[in-house]
């Protein structure tokens, strides 16, 4: 005991001095510093509000009247709730279509600009335009291009020998008709980044392809493809969580009818917390909206560690 | 004077202007005493009318006016907002269909005391069927501003041009008579009726034909009932049957007044607060009373008021609201509007300035005061946005055929009839706040 003791203290005595805790570094306050602002955001705009929304939906309340506690009923109302079901099931198919759709085009339109094209600058900014207008303004041009007689997309249709659906009123076609526009409105953004990402794939792996004599095909699913991986999930996870969240071009361009047939779940947490004024029952479809992409994107990232290369 | 800036003093400089900027932001808005007022706006020539509104609180009142003007579209949400933040007007105004809606959930507060306690105002210079929109639950929670009944515009150069005899200005021609006559009137690029596909212009025919969307007792939907049914079925038929409407290209954009305007539709449903806007049509037009159903011509009459908030404190700035909310329902107030055309006024004393064109522009009044054919006061739930919506689903899919009108029905009843169940609930429990 008395060695232990003593073996104790010299170790006390001679241990070189304990480094100040990191936080406490120069360096890491700079850059806790740095992050400050955005944390803060974080904090007050996005983690401040889930939180919330979680004790929202365990109240019943209108705005104005004194909440009252509703513990679960709120999340027990989805189940027997049909405009729920159809906003889920809407949203879902809006993103099955919507997102493979988009990162092929824009994808496609990458491979195209990166084959040394005159000018690509200026094609990259026109293709890019789209994605920098304003949904509100892009959707209404794209009510009129759907005009079921007169509108430009039955026109063409037309010249083809093809008589064009009433797309926005149309049961069938109300959706793709979404779908289609918003692929045209967000594909500037995954070509931008594909682009990008496909600039940056070393040359000698092409090269080593062109000597192993590979075709092209070859070239793109073993090379250009894992190189790009990277991007590819990058945009898949943007892309799935913009779609789950897709408001305004339903509302400006169907006000989610026929029916209920383009009721988006957001359009329907909105309508439910600001035309209802029922908060509780609006916080409890975000919190289950929440949850679908929380355990989207948690798939994705475990599927990525199999099927995304980095460099390192 | 030094050219250059130092990069410490362009960033002290911008921290101050920042600093500056914020506190401005953050200022309390209108000094304590002023007259603040919310209303919606979407156009220049309406900003102009409350503009002078503002002018004449000004005038009448001594105090400044800050009216806080936003597109009608956002104008509910802003004032949720604003309510449920503590910083609304002392007087907002509100479209008629919502008054119950604001008034259940305690937002806006009873004005019987203030009436009751006020002898220079004088309620029985409304029109009763505004005094109606204005109460909720045996109170009166708003006052008008204007009130008028769905009429029936009709192209008159087109009529003359296919040697059909104008309609009658008083009397309003039968259903059958009036569906005879639009089918008439259509041919190719020319179309006989034009309304909007919605529950607002549906209900008028649905009164006419003596049903409703509700009972009377507000707990059950009767739009199931053979008189509803008859008179849906009725309109229903014009647009999917007789095929006398302009084809539906939108749901959300589709306008009755736009497809009017284009010359070539004899026919438009609408109201009187649309005077203002068809006053640029290129052809000669009139409007006359609502086609009259099974129980006569009882078009839809809606309007709206100025209603003062619960959160207006009493003493001071309670009295400071009630005069601003006379001052702007007050019959030179009222003559404003009317003159600039927007809509028939809610007070008996201000209808003579809502003056021709058209020239039978006075039936507006003569319908209002029981003289000429009728109406019917909309009558709506506390919870008339779900209603709305629900009934904004299912029932465009009739218009475009894709719904028999009897499935339609049949599959909204049920969740109809929840809704009515909810606005029981929501009365009840207005009831128990008020005791």
């Amino acid at each position: 005991m008395a060695i232990d003791t003593a073996e104790r203290t010299a170790t006390k005595t001679t241990a070189p001095q304990q480094p100040a805790p990191r936080w406490r570094n120069r360096e890491s306050l700079t850059a806790w510093l740095f992050i400050l602002p955005s944390l803060i955001g974080f904090l007050i705009f996005t983690a401040g509000p889930v939180v919330a929304a979680g004790v929202i939906s365990l109240l019943n309340w209108n705005l104005f009247s004194p909440p009252q506690w509703a513990g679960l009923r709120n999340f027990a109302r989805l189940g027997p709730d049909p405009t729920f079901w159809s906003a889920l099931g809407n949203t879902a198919y809006f993103t099955l279509l919507s997102v493979p759709l988009t990162i092929v085009v824009s994808l496609a339109l990458a491979l195209l600009l990166n084959q040394g094209l005159r000018r690509v600058a200026v094609f990259r900014s026109l293709l890019l335009l789209p994605y920098a207008t304003i949904t509100v303004a892009v959707a209404f041009v794209w009510i009129w291009l759907y005009i079921p007689h007169d509108g430009l997309v039955n026109a063409v249709l037309g010249l083809i020998g093809i008589d064009g659906p009433a797309w926005l009123i149309s049961d069938g076609w109300a959706m793709p008709a979404l779908i289609l526009m918003s692929v045209w409105k967000s594909f500037g953004f995954g070509m931008v980044v594909f682009l990008a990402g496909l600039q940056a794939i070393p040359q000698q792996l092409y090269e080593a392809a062109r000597v192993d004599g590979t075709s092209p095909w070859q070239t793109f699913r073993n090379i250009t493809l894992p190189m790009l991986s990277p991007a590819l999930f990058f945009v898949i996870v943007t892309s799935i969580i913009g779609s789950f969240q897709v408001f305004d071009q339903a509302l400006i361009m169907t006000n989610g009818g026929p029916g209920t047939r383009t009721t988006t779940l957001v359009m329907y947490i909105y309508r439910t917390g600001f035309e209802n004024y029922d908060q509780g029952y609006a916080a409890a479809q975000s919190l289950v909206l929440f949850g679908f992409i929380v355990l989207i994107t948690a798939a994705q990232f475990t599927f990525q560690r199999r099927l995304v290369h980095y460099d390192n | 004077m030094p050219a250059k800036l130092s990069r410490r003093s362009f960033l002290q400089l911008t921290g101050l202007a920042g600093l500056g900027a914020a506190v401005t932001g953050c200022s309390n808005g209108p000094p304590a005493g002023s007259a603040t007022w919310a209303m919606w706006s979407s156009s220049a020539a309406e900003k102009q009318v409350w503009d002078d509104f503002s002018t004449y609180v000004e005038q009448q009142l001594g105090v400044e006016s800050f009216p806080t003007l936003t597109p009608s579209s956002g104008y509910p949400t802003k004032l949720d907002l604003q309510l449920v933040s503590g910083t609304a007007s002392l007087v907002t105004a509100l479209n008629g269909t919502l008054i119950p809606t604001y008034a259940a959930r305690g937002a806006h507060r009873p004005l019987d005391d203030l009436i009751a306690a006020d002898p220079d105002f004088d309620l029985d210079d409304f029109y009763p069927t505004s005094r109606r929109l204005s109460s909720f639950n045996g109170k009166t929670y708003a006052i008008g501003f204007d009130v008028a009944p769905t009429v029936l515009y009709y192209n008159k150069t087109l009529l003359q041009k296919h040697g059909i005899a104008l309609p009658s200005r008083t009397d309003p021609m039968p259903w059958a008579t009036f569906r005879d006559l639009a089918k008439e009137l259509t041919g190719p690029g020319q179309y006989g009726f034009t309304c909007a596909p919605a529950i607002d212009d549906l209900v008028s025919w649905i009164y006419c034909a003596g049903g409703n969307v509700m009972n009377d007792a507000a707990d059950r939907s009767t739009l199931g009932d053979p008189a509803a049914l008859a008179a849906i079925q009725f309109v229903i038929d014009l647009f999917v049957k007789d095929k006398v409407t302009p084809p539906i290209k939108n749901l959300v954009t589709e306008s009755s007044l736009s497809n009017f305007l284009q010359g070539n539709v004899a026919f438009m449903q609408n109201g009187p607060w649309q005077v203002v806007n068809v006053r640029k049509a290129k052809f000669d037009w009139d409007v006359v009373p609502f086609p009259a159903g099974a129980a006569g011509s009882t078009p839809r009459v809606s309007g709206s008021s100025f209603a003062i908030p619960s959160g207006v404190r009493d003493g001071a700035q309670l009295q400071l609201a009630w005069k601003l909310l006379k001052t702007l329902t007050s019959t030179g107030a009222l003559d404003i509007y009317a003159k600039a055309g927007r809509n028939n006024p809610a007070r008996l004393s201000a209808g003579s300035a809502f003056q021709p064109p058209p020239d039978n522009l006075g039936i507006v009044q003569d319908i209002l005061a029981g003289k000429v054919a009728g109406g019917h006061t909309f009558d709506v739930t506390t919870n008339w946005n779900q209603v709305k919506q629900l009934l904004g689903q299912d029932l465009p899919r009739t218009f475009l055929g894709q719904v028999p009108v009897a499935e339609a029905i049949n599959g909204l009843t049920p969740r109809l009839d929840v809704l009515m169940s909810q606005h029981q609930d929501n009365v009840r429990q207005a009831t128990a706040r008020k005791g």
